[in-house]
């Protein structure tokens, strides 16, 4: 399963104005355009469902209950309850997304309408899901357990980001026949590390040092272009781009300075 | 806290909190990344964004479809191991996600290796259990096994069990359905012998499922070149007996053994045993108790500490009988019922303790009747002393293994008892201690000093170390090799090696030497064999160093130009450190790896001088002696080829393909009967007899004894049926014995099977040109020739190969120059091949057949003489092989073979004479 907004061409794909999120918007209160919404919203919901199932667990329910909770969670959406709420306030889908679930977990409270397991066709296919585009994010026993739920939703939505658009840029270069390039440098793309053998990995690729340099550099530059990308999806309006990106980095910096 | 199930849907926990350099975040993606500075860099995207990626990418001549696995591209590397390498995959056409496991650091050297793998990954896909990761499919890929399997989006143990350590009956009824796959594969005949949190993955719903069934020690153990440590498994969950390096004789009570320790892993956070590193935590295993789960977390159950000790006994016999026990066991924990497992009352384990230290046991025996046993078993400073009165009993004593006689190869009695009595001697001079000669044979007794043999000497002589020796005849002088190991048969206490003129002479240097004392002080000081790749001087300069890791990585690929990179870097690092025996090594490895892929005889010639100079550099090394070894077979200097395969022995190599490799070299030099007993002994030495058996077969046809290489093949046949060895040997025979008819329904019967095998076709032009079936050969040997104008297949049945064979046809035919020109080639390609070896005795026996198809019988006979001088001793072949018609009535010809066959006869005689079956 590729994501909807797979790139034609390396450096292509950059006027991305109509985002799934502003698709869900524009067309939920249009009548006729309703399945188009359904998909855009759909494809949001595959790719942002660890941060519901986190924030879910963290609100202290077994695995198994919030596997549930979360496959009851997207039905509901899909029913088409979330873009009823969602028309009038309008807003990034992180917030959305969370105010919605924080409603439907004490709706569920209420009714304690445990679902009987394996009864509903299950709307996320966790083996699946998980194999198509596993996570690997790694935090401290500590975080998992100090952070309130809200800020862990923050942190998984903040990865689920940043590690999609890895995803992207590898498939960029699996595309080209060069996924090896991504395998080898990818561990670069963040800043300069004094631990990091150019030489070793000239050797890996076969090219020369000042290429590998070369490639570190454009695969940076390609990943933020990406990353940027991914934001866009989850918000209406492209000038919100630097705001989402400074109010996750924001929700990182402030959790990680209350644990520690 | 009731959190976060599954390691992947959160996030994984990570041990240590690392904070990012940049911007001190905790919070990482792959380890490797910072989220939060990935998020930032978002921040300063440049808007002017090029094409000079994609440009960039198309300068990188390595392209990925280099690198497919069968049907499966690799996606990622998710884990790696000593011998494995984990990838995320997608298969082609269902572009399902699967995990997939290639073994690396695989000896390209043998196909029956090889086949031996399939065979067990295919048993492993053959479990079918709820709680077992299934296996889709076992394959090989350029020669480099590898199996796909369920992708397991749960991640490990390794990650999940953080997150329930502090929920005991969690983690019990998650071991509980771990048991019963576990019992499950019991009950299929399948061991697993590495279960360890990282091998218990889980699915989407958090369920467990045990992986690498079976397939432990082909995943686990180190390649042989870096070889250290060879014991299966992993350090802090193996089973004492097994971690003493006992192979053979492991039963599912390992298993069991390995589940407490998870277990324990899991309510405690630490496994049973804790090491600064591997070795230390093996030998705490095998010569302490575990500690009792409560000593560690005070809060748990007694009934969880029971339910552990019982499982982590050193005792094979006092653990749970099986893993289904086990599991029933934690199911009753669960639902509150009394668990059958008892706490071992101190009387009982006073008797296993004696049964364990019987000598020491006896002589304390009336002290402890004085003092009542309970009483004393607290007393820790009684512990103390009765442990430091055992290390001063058991401290100094070696048993001797029987002495080996490499030219034999037999064991030598006598030489053994001499040498144990000086042995005796030296040390009793120098400080308390005992010796003994071991005489109890072995049913599998080798005389190398393999792992099994030490640790079943040391158990039974009940002696700290073990001592190894072997001689043999060097030029004038007689050279005696011994080595000392301790018990567990892989730490190398001391090795010596002596020279004189006769063996007695040998034994006197030993004994006014100071080797005796060098015994002793070995006793007294353990010393561990060190790392050769971490100490060789590569590692010492930092572009060597680099060169040499990326080539050795690049080698791990086995690919075509993986191979050719990986040459390259190696290349550059034996430049870079002319004096490095491991780069020498890898790059000998890299050669033979990308022969194995292209057939390139330059490979072939440049291992040989990459390991010879590795050998030149470090005449002990025991791998660098097996790799030219190798080498020297694959470039038929068989001379060469047993030289080092000797030497091999002697510095220390105890495995099967090292005694294999002297057997190969007997059977080139014209003794079958050595390579008999050399193939026996190699079999002797693991569980290889069915995959040795085709070799043996040959051997033996090779000494006309048709009746026992009958019964080889036939072995081979039944056990090896995915081989064709087995039954195109029975099909040779009946070829030997003209009984063509029977060659062919054999070959109807069998060869669909294998029909793609290289030497299949050529197999069935072989029995219809003995058959003077000359139309039908033709016809064979001409498609033959098509397909594959360079003839490489040289390893058929009488060295026959398909061009000249076709040139002997055409001759037949009377097409004339067709014959001149196929023979002029196969005799201008042998000649080239003589001349680089020229004692080789396929190439001269292939340039007499070659000679007398064109008539000139002179020169034919010479070569079939030099042939038979160099080794060759087939003496059945030229009697039947329409090559030899012109010279075939000669009586030159009929004497030559004819005395050829009467001294394989006598060789034949001695050897039933020596060993009477």
């Amino acid at each position: 399963m590729k994501p909807n907004g797979a790139v034609d061409s390396v450096g292509g794909s950059r006027n991305f104005a109509t985002t799934h999120w502003s698709v869900v918007l524009s067309c939920a209160s249009t009548k006729g355009k309703e399945n188009k919404a359904q998909a855009a919203l759909s494809q949001l919901c595959r790719t942002y469902w660890r941060p519901i199932f986190t924030f879910v667990c963290r609100r202290g329910y077994s695995v198994n209950d919030a596997q549930d909770l979360t496959q009851d969670f997207f039905l509901m959406i899909f029913s088409g309850n979330l873009l009823h709420h969602a028309d009038p306030n309008r807003g990034r889908f992180r917030s959305l997304l969370l105010k919605a679930l924080q409603n439907f977990l004490i709706d569920a409270n209420q009714k304690r309408r445990a679902r009987k397991r394996g009864g509903a066709i299950d709307f996320v296919s966790w083996d699946d899901w998980m194999a198509e585009a596993p996570s690997q994010l790694s935090v401290p026993a500590r975080v998992l357990e100090a952070w309130p739920a809200e800020r862990l939703y923050d942190l998984r939505w903040a990865a689920t980001v940043a590690e999609q658009a890895l995803r992207r840029l590898s498939e960029e270069c699996e595309s080209r026949g060069r996924r090896r390039v991504f395998d080898v440098l990818s561990s670069c793309l963040t800043a300069d590390r004094r631990d990091v053998s150019y030489e070793k990995f000239a050797l890996l690729l076969g090219v020369p040092i000042s290429s590998v340099r070369r490639l570190v550099h454009q695969l940076r530059v390609r990943y933020r272009i990406l990353l940027r990308e991914e934001v866009a999806q989850t918000v209406e309006d492209l000038h919100d781009i630097d705001d989402e990106i400074r109010y996750l980095c924001a929700a990182l910096a402030a959790a990680e300075g209350q644990s520690a | 806290m009731n959190f976060c199930g599954l390691a992947d849907s959160c996030a994984q926990i990570a041990d240590s909190a690392e904070k990012c350099p940049q911007c001190g975040s905790v919070s990482w993606v792959r380890h490797d990344l910072c989220v939060s500075c990935l998020l930032r860099g978002g921040l300063e995207a440049n808007e002017e964004e090029t094409n000079s990626l994609e440009a960039l990418l198309a300068e990188v001549q390595m392209r990925d479809t280099d690198w497919r696995l069968g049907n499966y591209l690799i996606l990622e590397e998710i884990g790696r191991g000593g011998m494995g390498v984990i990838y995320r995959a997608r298969q082609k056409h269902s572009r399902r996600i699967v995990a997939v496991k290639r073994v690396l650091n695989y000896h390209a050297d043998s196909q029956e290796t090889l086949a031996r793998f399939r065979r067990e990954a295919e048993a492993a896909a053959s479990l079918d259990h709820p709680n077992i990761l299934p296996i889709y499919e076992v394959g090989v890929s350029d020669g480099m096994p590898f199996f796909s399997m369920k992708f397991a989006p749960g991640g490990s143990l390794l990650q999940f069990a953080r997150s329930i350590r502090n929920e005991p009956r969690k983690c019990v009824a998650l071991m509980a359905k771990v048991a019963r796959g576990v019992s499950y594969a019991h009950g299929q005949g399948i061991i697993h012998r590495d279960l360890k949190p990282g091998n218990i993955l889980l699915d989407g719903r958090g369920e467990p499922l045990v992986s690498d069934f079976g397939l432990a020690k082909w995943l686990d153990a180190t390649s042989d070149l870096t070889r250290t440590l060879t014991i299966f498994g992993t350090p802090g969950y193996i089973a004492p007996e097994q971690a003493l390096g006992h192979q053979q004789g492991l039963n599912p009570a390992a298993d069991v053994y390995s589940l407490g320790a998870i277990l324990f892993d899991l309510l405690t956070g630490q496994p049973p045993f804790l090491g600064e590193h591997a070795l230390a935590v093996i030998k705490q295993a095998g010569e302490q108790s575990a500690p009792k789960l409560r000593s560690i977390v005070p809060g748990l159950d007694r009934d969880l500490e029971t339910i552990c000790a019982r499982c982590l006994e050193r005792e094979v016999g006092a653990r749970y009988h099986s893993a289904n026990e086990l599991a029933a066991d934690l199911e009753r924990y669960l639902e509150g019922r009394p668990i059958i497992a008892r706490p071992i009352s101190p009387p009982a384990r006073l008797w296993r303790w004696s049964r364990r230290n019987r000598a020491l046991a006896s002589s304390l025996a009336g002290c402890l009747l004085l003092g009542g046993a309970a009483l004393i078993w607290e007393g820790k400073n009684w512990r103390l002393e009765a442990s430091l009165r055992k290390e001063i009993i058991a401290a100094h004593s070696v048993a001797v293994l029987p002495f080996l006689n490499l030219d034999a190869p037999a064991p030598d009695p006598s030489a053994t008892q001499a040498i144990n009595d000086a042995l005796e001697k030296r040390m009793s001079a120098i400080g308390p201690g005992k010796t003994n000669v071991f005489r109890k044979p072995f049913a599998k007794w080798t005389g190398t000093g393999n792992a099994t043999e030490v640790q079943l000497t040391a158990q039974q002589a009940n002696t700290r170390a073990v001592l190894v020796g072997m001689f043999r005849q060097v030029g004038p002088n007689v050279r005696l090799s011994l080595r000392l190991l301790s018990k567990n048969g892989t730490d190398v206490l001391g090795g010596w090696t002596l020279e004189a003129k006769t063996l007695q002479g040998a034994i006197h240097a030993f004994v006014t030497t100071n080797v005796g004392a060098a015994i002793y002080n070995s006793l007294d000081t353990p010393t561990r064999s060190p790392n050769e790749s971490q100490l060789d001087p590569v590692n010492a300069d930092p572009t060597a160093r680099a060169y040499f890791h990326a080539g050795r990585e690049l080698m791990g690929r086995r690919t075509i130009p993986d191979m050719d990179r990986s040459i390259n870097c190696l290349e550059h690092a034996v430049r870079a450190v002319p004096n490095s025996v491991a780069a020498h090594s890898y790059l000998a490895l890299a050669y033979v790896g990308r022969n194995y892929l292209l057939s390139n005889p330059a490979d072939v010639e440049n291992a040989y001088h990459a390991a010879n100079r590795a050998v030149q550099l470090s005449p002990h090394d025991a791998n660098a002696h097996r790799a030219l070894a190798f080498v020297c077979g694959l470039i038929g200097h068989h001379d060469e080829a047993l030289e080092h395969s000797l030497c091999s022995l002697e510095a220390g190599d105890p495995s099967e393909r090292a005694l294999s490799y002297v057997a190969e070299a007997w059977k080139h030099l014209g003794r079958p009967d050595k390579a008999v007993q050399w193939f026996e002994k190699a079999g002797a030495s693991e569980t290889l007899t069915s995959d040795l058996a085709a070799t043996l077969g040959d051997a033996w046809m090779l000494l006309a004894d048709d009746e026992r290489a009958r019964r080889q093949y036939e072995i081979s046949a039944n056990f090896r049926p995915d081989l064709p060895e087995g039954w195109t040997g029975l099909c040779h025979l009946k070829v030997l014995n003209s009984d063509f008819n029977g060659a062919r329904s054999l070959f109807k019967e069998h060869a669909a099977e294998h029909k793609d095998f290289h030497t299949t076709k050529p197999f069935q032009a072989q029995i219809e040109f003995f058959a003077r079936n000359f139309s039908e050969a033709e016809r064979l040997y001409d498609e033959l020739h098509q397909a594959n104008a360079n003839d490489v297949s040289v390893d058929q049945y009488g060295a026959l190969t398909n061009a000249s064979a076709l040139a002997r046809l055409k001759m037949i035919r009377g097409d004339i120059r067709s014959a001149n020109r196929l023979l002029d080639e196969c005799i201008a390609n042998d000649q080239a091949k003589l001349a680089k070896t020229p004692r080789h005795p396929e190439v001269l026996y292939r340039l007499s057949a070659e000679e007398a198809t064109r008539g000139d019988t002179v020169k034919s006979l010479t070569y079939l003489q030099a042939s038979i001088t160099a080794g060759w001793c087939d003496y059945r072949s030229p009697r039947l092989d329409p090559r030899f018609d012109a010279v075939a009535n000669t009586p030159e010809f009929q004497k030559i073979l004819s005395s050829l066959a009467a001294e394989v006869n006598s060789l034949k005689q001695q050897l039933s004479s020596n060993s009477p079956q």
